[in-house]
């Protein structure tokens, strides 16, 4: 199940939360943040040869969503991002930002972005860094001082401030990355696997971020192939492999799509499981609610519960995936 | 826009240890100047010509080291992803990299500059104008070795084009020889000489080190001339790197 945003931020102190400015006024004006259109893309291979990344992609991020791009290694995640902050261009088909085509750079401005695996620069400082990359998203003076301090607090980076970056694990790369992303306050956050090379308690702390930048205002659109995390995080989801988008939607969607699983004892009608205690299960689909019990308290079953069959994402998605594969075709949308 | 960049760039290339490795190696090189100077018989112009001989060569591996990986590093690390991905346009970033570079090789010009008068003065070579002059214009050409570094890793792998960066430096200096041999050319292979020479900058421009030993003025138009003459090939040649990074895929 997702969690609310306000349940995952408040292990964040108010004072680092920043406030829902300009952000949030201007995304609730908007359908759709991001949104992909019959885009194909193929990188330039030796010679002549072009290797096809990208199949008719089309999917749509609602303004102050949180969307998880879900798909194996190689899937095309982490293309499509890159054609979504400008790092790639050249595709066919259509990509809006903010309703505008994604080609002017101008829109960046309000796109935080955090790459797969980030690099910096070694001899840079933290601070200084943080504030170079401020300073190209157009933060200047006070309002620069005050969001480095910000974010470095937020991701434990205030105490190594004057560290260089060559100096960093892989787990404090990552923690930098993220607090460049959010310095600006961006009204879309696109993060590439935000979650590699962390360790749980800041898997745990990195949720918290991504919920209060939600909070705030901000749309969250991020990679990843650890489905807890969308679960945990996103109402939306897609699912992209071999370049193309198997399916798409709402999470309780997905989620209320499960069957529901009634625990009785006494008759034990055609289907039911026998559960070897003298009571049984039976799995229907929830339109079948109203009959279903009407016709077992008519038979005087004694119901004993009724709850709503977990689906484990990752069951979900790797069934999905592999039926495709079977099929050899991309299937179907879900609403 | 590009003034940050610029910046950044300058303090990462100022901090990194190729820049100071390289300017140790010139303070080395400068002491064995003076000892090849005492075996010569004119022992002061020897030294004085090699301190900036050595200023020009220690600059040209720099320029073409840094200017090599100056955007392909940052390609392959993927640093460049935090910087492309802000409303940036990627000419800016090609232009602020190469003046971030420049900035720095110019501090390190002035460095190696300073610190070979000061040695020269300290051995009591004779110091005059005529040695900074001569001292900027190498600064000119170590600009513009840069922007041909620059050019090369655009077009080519890196190490293809510190190969090719040092083979410009080489053929620029021969360029300058061109225009005592083209009355020997007759016909189309006078057209053809001229032509070639003129695909490549023409590096004996900067290279007033010797009449500056020998304190052999050089006439305020002329100076001009060659300044003027390094800009248009550091524009011209960050035009063309601009216009190859415009379009390539990251």
């Amino acid at each position: 199940m997702s969690l609310s945003a306000g349940s995952v931020s408040d292990g964040i102190p108010d004072r680092l939360l920043a406030s829902p400015t300009r952000a949030g006024i201007l995304s609730a004006s908007m359908a759709d943040v991001l949104a992909f259109t019959d885009v194909s893309f193929s990188y330039r291979g030796d010679w002549l040869n072009r290797i096809r990344s990208l199949d008719t992609v089309s999917f749509a991020v609602p303004a102050g969503a949180a969307y998880g791009f879900l798909g194996a290694n190689g899937a095309g995640k982490s293309t499509s991002i890159k054609l979504t902050v400008g790092l790639l261009a050249g595709q066919r088909g259509e990509i809006r930002l903010f309703g505008q085509p994604v080609g002017d750079e101008r829109l960046r401005a309000r796109v935080g972005y955090l790459p797969e695996q980030p690099y910096f620069y070694e001899n840079l400082q933290v601070h200084e860094y943080l504030a170079y990359l401020g300073k190209l998203s157009g933060l200047r003076g006070p309002a620069l001082r005050t969001a480095v301090d910000r974010v470095s607090e937020l991701l434990d980076l205030a105490e190594l401030a004057r560290r260089k970056l060559g100096s960093f694990s892989k787990g404090m790369r990552q923690r930098f990355g993220l607090a460049q992303a959010i310095i600006h306050q961006p009204d879309l956050l696109v993060l590439d696997e935000p979650f590699s090379g962390l360790d749980p308690l800041w898997r745990a702390r990195f949720k918290e971020v991504m919920a209060a930048e939600r909070k705030r205002g901000a749309t969250l659109f991020f990679s990843t192939h650890i489905l807890s995390d969308v679960e945990d995080l996103c109402d939306h989801y897609a699912v992209i492999d071999h370049g193309k988008v198997l399916e798409q939607g709402r999470l309780d969607t997905l989620i209320g799509a499960a069957p529901l699983a009634l625990t009785a004892r006494g008759a034990r009608p055609e289907g039911a499981e026998d559960l070897g205690d003298g009571t049984w299960r039976l799995l229907f689909p929830d339109s079948e609610r109203g009959a279903r019990l009407a016709a077992l308290t008519a038979s005087g079953a004694e119901i004993l519960r009724l709850e709503r069959k977990h689906i484990a994402l990752e069951d979900y998605f790797v069934a999905r995936v592999r039926a495709f594969h079977a099929a050899g075709r991309p299937m179907e949308a879900t609403p | 826009m590009i003034l940050i960049i610029a910046g950044a760039t300058c303090r990462e290339a100022l901090r990194s240890r190729s820049f100071l490795g390289l300017l140790a190696l010139y303070c080395l090189g400068i002491g064995l100047a003076r000892v090849v100077g005492w075996i010569s018989p004119a022992s002061d112009d020897v030294t004085t010509n090699l301190v900036l001989s050595l200023q020009s060569i220690v600059g040209v591996l720099v320029a073409v080291a840094t200017g090599t990986a100056l955007v392909h590093t940052e390609i392959k690390q993927r640093t460049l992803y935090t910087v492309l991905s802000r409303p940036l346009a990627r000419w800016r970033f090609v232009v602020g990299k190469y003046l971030g570079l420049a900035a720095a090789l110019v501090v390190g010009q002035g460095v190696m500059l300073g610190l070979g008068l000061t040695w020269l003065g300290a051995t009591g070579a004779p110091l005059h104008s005529a040695l900074v002059v001569a001292g900027l214009l190498t600064a000119l050409e170590v600009l513009v070795m840069a922007a041909v570094a620059l050019c090369w890793t655009a077009l080519t792998s890196p190490l293809l084009a510190a190969a090719l960066g040092l083979a410009t430096y080489a053929l620029g200096h021969a360029v300058a020889t061109l225009p005592g041999m083209l009355p020997y050319l007759q016909g189309w292979r006078m057209t053809v000489a001229a032509a070639g020479a003129s695909l490549i900058p023409n590096l004996g421009r900067f290279a007033y080190r010797n009449d500056a030993v020998h304190q052999v003025p050089l006439p305020p138009a002329e100076l001009a001339s060659a300044i003027a003459y390094g800009l248009l090939w550091i524009a011209l040649l960050v035009t063309i790197t601009v216009a190859v990074y415009r379009k390539k895929q990251l």
